[in-house]
């Protein structure tokens, strides 16, 4: 028994090297770089040199604020969005179920720079598309990217409109794994169709929808390319920087790399206890 | 309770017709099964009645009123589904009160309902458990509730004693003539077990691909089918078919000469029109109809293959060819413990126990 799992050990080595320098390493390393200061050569062990920093630093708290704000409206409002996609996807009405599958499914597949290249243009003061619309109802042009609540705002729809289409179809399977006499049963129970969304599909889609819910907030987290390339390195003022952006301030653009192994902690433990709370909120009862 | 009649319905799924014109007349209080193999549009059927499915052409009534434009929900049925389809995140009684409580049934009402199903069903202990947390014949008891509390004035069954166990379908099948009986309300019930269908139903519904091919009471049907087809599907085990040849008249009655039995003729006296001589025909004979030697009006001589034994009865399967050629034969015998290995058994057939089939599988009587 202890040869076969010898022999399977060696044959598992080549991966499990691989894994350890590439990824659990860096996990570890980065982990104790937080505890160091990065900016003395050579660096030196000061436990509370980054993470103190990290609880007086304004920067790292309007980074929070904002990934908070992002988090807490585009995150319900895009798989509520979702769920309306996967629902209609799912009608027996729809026509062409695939063509519309594939177009909510694109967003993912299209390059984040040139998406983000997209809109800026469509949302440009001057000759975007937006702005024309909004001036053929009668609307002033609205300067989405020299204030912070519009530039906020486009940032929300351009992450919606990337990733609601992905929750969609991941609700999809969720909602085609219903069966559907349990509709037919609530149908000779004289339940509307409205009754049935809230009553049935909803509560039986749960599990689906706390995982679309929890890699979305992983994702909001982690949020980096449209702060970046839309908004202009979190513009205006900072006032759409994320905690992803800080991280990549600090890390890239100032090699201040204790500090921004303490922010990419502080954002993966957030995503953690984020998730977990929701899991427990919405967890079945026994 | 109501009365539930077909004129002519018709389904069709694009270009193919699934149900050509069925009529059947179902009267207040009825148990009636449709039963009939996979495919042969029982379910839908079921399903038009039920409002699930729409009707290509036809009229439904239930209780006097045609209602092919009446919703599913206003038809005042409820279904009882193979898979039971309960709410699997509600509990039990949530299960059985949920369309009550929806539809803004008065509390007290709902609750009497409620009250009511569980004890008809024996399930009260159960009414705080999820479905998941319950066995198939629970769960069965609970969908069969959910019908129940709808006060309905006729309950369909779509196969729900398909996903139990044979001892529990048993039991199930008992349950459900109880509750028939208690509730004296119409049933329709679809299977395509023909056992459930004997034992469950008043007048039972033959169906073939999309045909009715009889509609009678249980027995009328075992002793009298139609044609070929009932004959053979009604009955277990299933009746035999020996090819043969009509080789002559004798008064009104026809002399049949079996093909795999070289010599073994029978008279059969037949009130319809005799078929024509040199014609192929089929005699029909049950399992139980085989006699000892001798005992009948044509001895058969036949090769036993495999003998089961039953205890209360045993069943022999026999080659009814010289040489292994023949139709495979099931005959009932008295209980033993022989075994079969490929020796003679000289059985007899009797004219008044055997039905005669013309060669498109209709009965000639």
């Amino acid at each position: 028994m202890r040869y076969q799992n010898a022999t399977a050990y060696r044959f598992l080595a080549p991966y499990l090297l691989i894994f350890s320098i590439f990824w659990l390493w860096p996990i570890i390393d980065s982990f104790l770089i937080s505890f160091q200061a990065t900016r003395t050569v050579p660096w030196r062990f000061a436990p509370t040199f980054n993470w103190g920093r990290l609880i007086g630093d304004p920067a790292f708290f309007n980074a929070l604020k904002n990934t908070l704000l992002i988090l807490v409206i585009q995150v319900p409002v895009m798989i509520s969005l979702a769920i309306v996609m996967a629902v209609l996807l799912n009608s027996p009405l729809l026509k062409a179920r695939g063509l519309f599958r594939f177009a909510f499914f694109a967003p993912v597949v299209v390059g984040e720079v040139a998406y983000s290249a997209v809109f800026r243009l469509m949302f440009n003061l001057d000759y975007g598309i937006i702005n024309k619309l909004l001036n053929s109802i009668g609307l002033p042009s609205v300067d989405w990217f020299t204030n912070v609540t519009p530039a906020m705002a486009v940032i929300m729809m351009a992450v919606t409109w990337r990733w609601a289409g992905y929750n969609a179809i991941i609700l999809l399977a969720g909602l085609q794994s219903i069966p559907e006499d349990v509709y037919e049963a609530a149908t000779l129970d004289r339940v509307s169709k409205v009754k049935q969304f809230f009553y049935i599909t909803l509560p039986l889609l749960k599990p689906i929808i706390v995982f679309c819910a929890v890699l979305s907030i992983i994702g909001t987290m982690q949020l980096f390319t449209e702060p970046f390339l839309i908004t202009e390195r979190g513009g205006p003022g900072g006032g759409t920087e994320t905690l992803g952006l800080l991280l990549y301030r600090q890390g890239f653009r100032s090699l201040n790399f204790g500090y921004a192994s303490a922010v990419a902690y502080t954002m993966a433990g957030l995503a953690i206890a984020i998730s977990l709370v929701q899991i427990w909120l919405t967890r079945e009862p026994k | 309770m109501a009365a539930v009649t077909l004129k002519n319905v018709i389904k069709r799924f694009g270009v193919f017709e699934i149900v050509h014109g069925a009529n059947i007349d179902i009267d207040d209080g009825e148990f009636v099964v449709f039963v009939g193999p996979s495919g042969c549009g029982k379910s839908t059927l079921l399903r038009m009645i039920a409002g699930l499915e729409d009707i290509s052409d036809g009229e439904i009534a239930i209780g006097g009123k045609v209602v092919n434009d009446v919703e599913a929900a206003d038809r005042g049925i409820a279904m009882v589904f193979q898979s039971y389809a309960l709410y699997p995140h509600m509990t039990v009684e949530q299960n059985l009160s949920f369309g009550l409580r929806m539809t803004g049934n008065p509390k007290a009402d709902t609750e009497r309902r409620v009250k009511r199903a569980s004890e008809i069903l024996r399930i009260a202990e159960l009414m705080k458990r999820r479905p998941r947390q319950l066995s198939g014949g629970q769960r069965q008891r609970v969908a069969i509730g959910r019908a129940i509390v709808r006060e309905p004035q006729v309950f369909l069954f779509d196969e729900p004693l398909s996903n139990l166990d044979a001892e529990l379908r048993v039991q199930m099948r008992v349950e459900i003539s109880r509750l028939h009986k208690e509730l004296g309300v119409t049933m329709v019930y679809v299977t395509h077990d023909q056992t459930e269908a004997m034992t469950l139903a008043d007048r039972i519904v033959v169906l073939n691909a999309g045909n009715i091919e009889q509609i009678g009471a249980p027995l009328d049907l075992y002793d009298d089918p139609a044609n070929r087809f009932v004959a053979g599907f009604v009955g277990s085990p299933k009746m035999n078919f020996l090819a043969a040849k009509m080789v002559g008249a004798d008064n009104g009655a026809a002399v049949v000469e079996l093909v795999n039995h070289r010599g073994a003729r029978l008279r059969k006296p037949l009130s319809d029109a005799l078929p024509a001589i040199g014609g192929d025909v089929v005699l029909g004979v049950r399992p139980e109809h085989f006699f000892d030697a001798g005992q009948g009006d044509c001895d058969l001589t036949l090769k036993a293959d495999v003998a089961e034994h039953l205890g209360s009865v045993s069943y022999v399967y026999a080659n009814s060819g010289t040489g292994g050629g023949g139709e495979e034969l099931i005959i009932e015998r008295e209980a033993s413990r022989h075994r079969a290995n490929g020796d003679d058994l000289v059985v007899s057939i009797k004219a008044d126990r055997s039905l005669l089939f013309d060669a498109t599988g209709a009965r000639i009587r």
